[in-house]
């Protein structure tokens, strides 16, 4: 890996960790709440491509595992890698994964802005929602002991708030793409 | 950012990072084959002893638990309400078992023996070529030092929306936040080369 690839991994990892550090941010007339470290993830993927943006998630995994506490709430160590939970923390090795090979495949320089902003988003929702889920869910299962079914279920409530992420990391990806453009071109 | 190691001179403290880790996973194993109520309860107050016996005082204590009791009683009433009150009676000693013995291993290791232990994990990667494990501190080290620097720069651009009259939106701060600190990578980059501290990449 070059040496700038790495530093821009690094530092995106460090953006993911300072995003679980600050408040939530308010959007929407109704105020809704965005604890944005999930959507750091997504925006992982969509700024820095597939082979990055899972290696900057990978990074913060190994600082969780190094007794930091670096997911949003200040938690971090070995009960934040087997809590019931934790199948979403390394379901989004996953899903930065395919949101940023997505985004490779579908995206480029030629498009509108409108056709880009939705490639990311589908970009998003696929990884951040269809690929990461199922590791939470199955996680989720084994260890609190419930059905895949009653886990699914549980999960759902999630979702409408995922989708918005989706949305906003869609929006900050096409802008970031126009300011400083990292994904590698597929001609 | 601090470290949740506790310092203390307990039997956990002074066992290896990795016997620890190990009987960690190895009590995981324990725990989710076995279903035997009396088992999983001996198995329990065994980790509340071994908790008790890092030495955490009772603020902290009470300050690390109680989001993880929160879920696990979450998790609980969940399964009380969906499966028979036996099984979740195991479920409910199984995860408190679990998360008391990951809290006192947490608390009993500090950051550079994990850090010595994820290198030598890496060590046979390193042989296939994926990743060099002298890369892999120097991520960690990159990510320490710029997280302050990334909140302080959010709360300078958060400023700037204040004295322009704007509303903080998502799109409006997390934008400028991560163009400007990924242009830092050119001149982090170039800094690191500079003084060769990546030798194996020429």
């Amino acid at each position: 890996m070059s040496t700038r690839d790495l530093v821009l991994t690094a530092l995106f990892a460090a953006i993911i960790v300072a995003l679980g550090l600050l408040p939530p941010i308010y959007v929407g007339i109704v105020a809704v709440p965005i604890t944005a470290q999930s959507l750091g993830v997504m925006m992982a993927g969509v700024v820095l491509g597939a082979k990055r943006g899972s290696i900057a998630v990978l990074i913060v995994i190994a600082l969780v595992a190094m007794n930091l506490p670096v997911l949003s709430g200040g938690r971090g160590g070995m009960t934040a890698l087997v809590a019931p939970t934790s199948g979403f923390l390394y379901g989004w090795v996953f899903a930065a994964f395919v949101t940023g090979f997505l985004s490779e495949r579908l995206v480029n320089a030629g498009q509108s802005g409108l056709v880009q902003t939705v490639s990311f988003f589908l970009a998003a929702v696929i990884g951040g929602i269809f690929v990461l889920y199922p590791f939470g869910i199955i996680f989720a299962a084994i260890v609190a002991d419930v059905t895949l079914q009653k886990a699914f279920l549980g999960s759902l409530f999630y979702v409408p708030g995922d989708v918005l992420k989706a949305f906003v990391a869609a929006l900050v990806g096409r802008a970031v793409m126009v300011g400083y453009p990292l994904l590698p071109v597929r001609a | 950012m601090q470290s949740l190691y506790l310092e203390g001179n307990s039997a956990l403290h002074r066992l290896s990072p990795r016997a620890k880790i190990f009987s960690l996973f190895l009590l995981g194993l324990v725990l989710f084959i076995s279903n035997n109520i009396p088992l999983l309860a001996v198995v329990m107050l065994l980790t509340v002893l071994a908790y008790r016996s890092v030495g955490m005082p009772k603020k902290e204590s009470a300050a690390r638990l109680k989001p993880i009791l929160l879920t696990i009683a979450f998790v609980a009433l969940v399964t009380f309400i969906v499966n028979p009150w036996h099984q979740a009676l195991a479920t409910l000693l199984r995860l408190t078992a679990l998360m008391l013995f990951a809290a006192a291993v947490t608390a009993t290791t500090t950051i550079a023996q994990f850090m010595d232990e994820i290198t030598t994990l890496v060590r046979p990667l390193e042989r296939i070529g994926w990743v060099k494990a002298t890369d892999v501190g120097l991520a960690v080290g990159l990510v320490l030092r710029f997280v302050p620097e990334i909140i302080a720069r959010y709360h300078a651009i958060s400023e700037a929306h204040a004295a322009r009259g704007l509303k903080v939106r998502p799109t409006t701060i997390l934008t400028p936040l991560i163009i400007l600190t990924l242009r830092d990578a050119d001149n982090v980059a170039a800094a690191i080369d500079a003084r060769g501290i990546r030798r194996h990449v020429s």
